[in-house]
């Protein structure tokens, strides 16, 4: 085991990702091109799997960051993301634009992120992953009540951000919303990409997560740079809800759970570390889950969220780092 | 340690203190729970909060405070032979085990006469033993699955359960009328059909195939949906649906997938004759799926009570607009976009109201349902004029009767009434 | 529960209170204090695996949804005596416990956390798939139903056992090898500890105790053991009682027991948020607070305090 632990340790070094795993994508994505060109029913269901795997993946995105900045799985993103919607829908009543409330709940978000890192998880992040995931839990069960509380239970509505207008290509209708969330969610996964890539904030936020004992040394501020991991989650969770309302047609105070369940199982899929794993971890979800709806019939149903979740843990078994993980040390 | 010793006594002794306080309050027992001089207590179990994954069960919340909105209408006019209803509405988040602990608090605690309007499946199959044991009515409930009326399901084991009474129709027998519809219009039709993956959604489907008989190969392709699926899940069955080559589109779903899947069929290109399940067919539902799109006219469903809309004029609805004003005027608004569970919510009220009176001036749990098993009520002036909530020995539903509805004026159009009032009995 | 016998004093405390209290509470509260006896076994199970070991668990609420169903089916087909269905509750779910735990051996932490959550999504699909044996969702009747008293004692006299059973278990080698799986894995593998067989060894005894509290929940439940009684909410409540209990403390994990089996339904009343939010607001901030405020949970809270009346 002791040597188990050293060769471990080697393999950090190998920076690289794995072959297999990209020759498994390209499968998969050329399986699906042959599909939809070969039949219309196929390619609509893509779209569709597509459109519901990036709400997937925007949200499993969220959880990752807060995973790599305080090694915490935040139970409560996923209503976290529904209590920003309902601020974004409370600021469109007050009449603002879609896009003025968009860009000041993301403003808000941040902050609510931040301070719940810092008066939440900070006191008990060092103690244990079993403290800190039920704190989460708590956070889940209140942001029910309060925004229960605050804006009742009833269905709402929020218009859409591109309308609802289809368009019929070569025997597909894919409805504006499609391509908009696709891109929306793909915007923040490149932001989020730059922001760590080139920026030294991301620099330092990295270094914080990773190292947090030699980045002090260093001069980085690391519990402001985990809180603000905790910010940029929040601001994605956001995102992910604001981009789920219109895909769920109604708001309501039960918006992410359905989305939460799979978002999970997006960001084991591509790798708890991995922000690219878990927006693709989301696409091969919502795809795969669609897929199956039509093809795969003694299946559905009943056994949809056992199987979903059959692959998750085997995944964690086979490779627990997941698809772009790298694998996690551990030291005597 | 003797301080920590010292400390558990002291501790002790004032638990048992408490406790014999507690015990000796509620050993006051009266003849008949719940009924004094001076008021008449009942209660019930609704989803008024959401739990983790209950997928939006307390969308039905309005249907209590319109109960108790009702209640307080007839109080303010003298009560019934001078008691005033008082109704204890208490929190199960859809959940049995917790229905199961609030209905034993308002047995035993809150000591009520009766457990009325309870909502949903599940939560009370959990109650129904224990009610039943304890000769606690358990009436009037707003649920229409078949148990409540015929013990038609292996769960009723055989076994009667005299303090048990539904009040809606019965789901199987809504779908009947759906299968009988589609007959008439289109003896060729290829019936597609979307329903929620449980009991509820199960016993609307075979009400279908009954109601469809040796057509039952009519129905191309049957999806089902699980309880709290994401909106792009329903729409994925829609769209294996039309796949199947349907052009009868049935729903058995509840608010949230219905919407959903009439907001998917624009978005798949689908446009087939719709049939949607009562439950769904509220009108706030229908106005948020045609903000997203849907096309709701012809849309086609059934209903048993009034519609404050459509019907804004008949004495029923002035009463209900007056009385929500009066006694609930935070649901004025909701009230004022068709929310129908309002008036349901009063209807039920008035046929537990109806029934004290006929339980004599000192009512007991037994001549409750004694008058609850023999109701002829044709002047419920919230249900649909001409129908009639009646029990008798052989009729264990007290409402057999639907109207078929169709949706027209586009997006903030209404549902009108079409043809006459149908039996749905068995 | 740890390594010396608890203290007598504390152990006779409970056990006269708890005689007692039948005597001279109301039905209704006896069936409260038979919910908080129902919650005391499954948290106490948690806690030999949480604490002693230090695995994760959001799933255990997947093992007494197997216990209960084994007690309605088996009372439903056979009529078999109640308590006989508790006996075999606890050793089906002690064989599925090893078999989850095996799988489990290869992950920990937030990995393990994730895996098991699965569990508790999961298996409440079942009884769907397989509704003629399962009933559906429809749930199961048990034949037999069970008066308040009844359920008290039952779930009381379990909890003794159970409890007796524990410290039995964790006083010895098994202990030992339990908490030196926590502490350092690489070391205790190099101090010679089989660790896999202790891992797995503890998710079954675990797995047991939360079927026994499932047997005791649908009991609990006029006999109906239903999929929507055994959600993820019912995993998270466990895990809230066995962090709010604390390590190795009888007042700790009655706490922990009250806490979670009390609190939702009694916060359902606060007057000012009002019944229909209450519940939510109330708990979860509780839950929030009590993690804060407790670092060690209610045992550590005892701890100090017993340090502070030494001083």
């Amino acid at each position: 085991m002791v040597a188990a632990a050293t060769s471990r340790l080697e393999s950090l070094c190998s920076r690289t990702a794995v072959p297999a795993t990209s020759l498994l994508l390209l499968a998969g994505a050329t399986g699906l091109l042959v599909g939809s060109l070969r039949s219309s029913i196929f390619a609509q269901l893509t779209v569709q799997g597509l459109a519901l795997g990036s709400v997937y993946g925007s949200l499993a995105l969220a959880l990752v960051l807060v995973y790599r900045a305080t090694h915490v799985v935040n139970f409560a993103q996923g209503e976290l993301a529904m209590a920003t919607t309902y601020v974004a829908w409370q600021l469109i009543q007050w009449g603002l634009s879609y896009w003025e409330a968009f860009a000041v709940t993301l403003a808000i978000a941040f902050v609510l992120g931040t301070v719940l890192q810092v008066v939440l998880i900070r006191p008990v992040q060092h103690r244990s992953v079993i403290a800190a995931v039920i704190v989460t839990v708590g956070l889940f069960i209140l942001i029910d009540g309060v925004v229960d509380w605050v804006w009742g239970s009833a269905l709402k509505f929020m218009p859409s951000p591109f309308g609802t207008k289809t368009y019929d290509v070569g025997g597909v209708s894919i409805s504006r919303l499609y391509p908009g969330m696709f891109l929306v969610v793909l915007a923040s996964v490149l932001l989020v990409w730059a922001l760590f890539r080139f920026t030294k904030l991301g620099l330092a936020m990295r270094a914080a997560a990773l190292r947090p004992a030699e980045s002090a040394l260093v001069g980085v501020r690391v519990d402001w740079m985990l809180a603000i991991g905790w910010g940029l989650a929040a601001v994605l969770g956001a995102v992910a809800g604001l981009m789920a309302e219109p895909s769920q047609f109604v708001l309501q105070p039960t918006l992410m759970q359905p989305i939460l369940v799979y978002a999970f199982a997006a960001a084991v899929l591509g790798g708890l570390e991995s922000p690219a794993g878990a927006v693709i971890g989301g696409l091969a979800i919502g795809v795969s889950l669609t897929l199956v709806v039509q093809y795969v019939h003694p299946i559905t149903s009943d056994l949809q969220t056992p199987v979903a979740f059959a692959v998750l843990v085997g995944v964690l078994l086979l490779k627990p780092s997941g698809l772009f993980g790298q694998r996690e040390v551990r030291r005597v | 340690m003797p301080v920590n010793r010292r400390k558990l006594g002291a501790l002790l002794c004032a638990l048992l203190a408490t406790a014999a306080v507690a015990s000796t309050a509620a050993a006051s027992h009266r003849s008949t729970p719940g009924v004094t001089s001076k008021k008449v207590v009942i209660g019930g179990t609704f989803p008024l909060s959401e739990g983790p994954a209950t997928g939006g069960a307390s969308l039905y919340k309005t249907i209590p405070f319109a109960e108790q909105a009702y209640y307080a209408y007839v109080n303010a006019h003298g009560g019934v032979h001078h008691r005033k209803i008082d109704d204890i509405v208490l929190d199960d988040q859809y959940t049995p085990s917790e229905t199961v602990q609030q209905t034993t608090k308002l047995v035993e605690q809150d000591h009520v006469f009766a457990d009325v309007g309870s909502l949903g499946t599940a939560p009370n199959l959990s109650t129904w033993g224990y009610l039943n044991k304890h000769k606690v009515p358990q009436v009037l409930l707003a649920t229409g699955d078949a148990y409540w009326g015929n013990c038609v399901h292996h769960a009723c084991q055989g076994s009667t359960k005299p303090w048990t009474l539904g009040w809606q129709p019965d789901y199987p027998g809504e779908a009947k009328l759906y299968a009988k519809y589609i007959l008439a219009h289109n003896k060729n039709a290829k019936i597609g059909v979307l329903y929620q993956n449980d009991a509820y959604g199960k016993n609307y489907l075979a009400g279908l195939k009954t109601g469809l008989g040796s057509h039952k190969n009519l129905i191309v392709d049957a999806e089902a949906y699980n309880a709290g699926d994401s909106a792009q899940v329903v729409g994925a069955h829609v769209f294996a649906l039309k796949t199947h080559g349907a052009d009868t589109f049935v729903i058995f779903a509840t608010p949230g997938a219905s919407i959903a899947a009439l907001a998917t069929l624009p978005a798949i290109g689908w446009s087939p004759v719709t049939l949607l399940n009562n439950v769904s067919a509220n009108r706030i539902f229908m106005g948020l799926a045609a903000k997203n799109g849907a096309k709701l006219d012809g849309v086609i469903s059934t209903t048993y009570v009034e519609s404050q809309t459509v019907q804004a004029n008949l004495p029923g609805m002035k009463l209900a607009k007056k009385i929500i004003h009066t006694y609930a005027p935070n649901l004025d608004q909701q009230f004022a976009a068709g929310d129908q569970n309002l008036v349901y919510g009063l209807a039920v009220g008035w046929t537990f109201v109806d029934a004290l009176k006929h339980a004599g001036k000192n009512p007991t749990r037994k001549s409750l349902m004694h008058a609850l098993r023999n109701m002829n009520e044709k002047n419920n002036p919230f249900i649909y004029p001409g129908m009639v909530v009646k029990t008798s020995k052989k009729r264990t539903f007290p409402m057999e009767q639907l109207i078929f509805i169709k949706w027209s004026g586009g997006n903030s159009g209404d549902w009108h009434h079409f043809g006459k009032v149908l039996n749905s009995g068995h | 529960m740890r390594h010396r016998l608890p203290e007598l004093g504390s152990l006779l405390a409970v056990a006269v209170l708890l005689s007692v209290l039948p005597f001279t509470l109301s039905d209704y509260n006896i069936s409260l204090v038979a919910q908080v006896g129902i919650f005391f076994v499954a948290v106490l199970g948690l806690n030999i695996l949480t604490g002693y070991t230090g695995q994760i668990s959001i799933g255990h609420g997947a093992f007494m949804a197997i216990g209960g169903y084994t007690t309605a089916v088996m009372s439903r087909d056979h009529d078999t005596n109640l308590v006989v269905t508790m006996l075999m509750a606890f050793a089906i779910c002690f064989v599925v416990g090893l078999l989850v735990g095996l799988p489990a051996l290869r992950l920990s932490g937030v990995y393990l956390a994730l895996a098991t959550f699965a569990l508790a999504v999961s298996v409440p699909q079942l009884p769907l798939k397989w509704s003629k044996f399962l009933g559906g969702s429809g749930g199961v009747q048990s034949h037999r139903t069970v008066t308040h008293l009844w359920l008290y004692g039952a779930a009381w006299i379990a909890s003794a056992i159970l409890f007796a059973l524990a410290w039995l278990i964790l006083r010895g080698r098994i202990g030992r090898a339990f908490r030196a799986a926590r502490d350092s894995e690489i070391a205790a593998v190099a101090s010679g500890i089989e660790l896999p067989i202790y891992k797995t060894l503890a998710f079954g005894i675990s797995a047991a105790y939360a079927g026994v509290a499932g047997a005791l929940f649908v009991m609990g439940t006029n006999g109906f053991a239903q999929p929507s009684e055994f959600g993820v909410f019912l995993s998270l409540q466990l895990l809230v009682g066995a962090a709010v209990a604390g390590l190795g403390s009888l007042w700790g994990i009655l706490a922990g027991a009250a806490f979670v089996g009390l609190l939702p339904t009694v916060s359902g009343s606060v007057p000012v948020i009002g019944s229909a939010h209450g519940r939510n607001v109330v708990f979860g901030a509780a839950v929030i607070l009590v993690m804060l405020l407790l670092p060690e949970g209610f045992a550590g809270l005892l701890t100090r305090l017993r340090r502070l009346a030494r001083a």
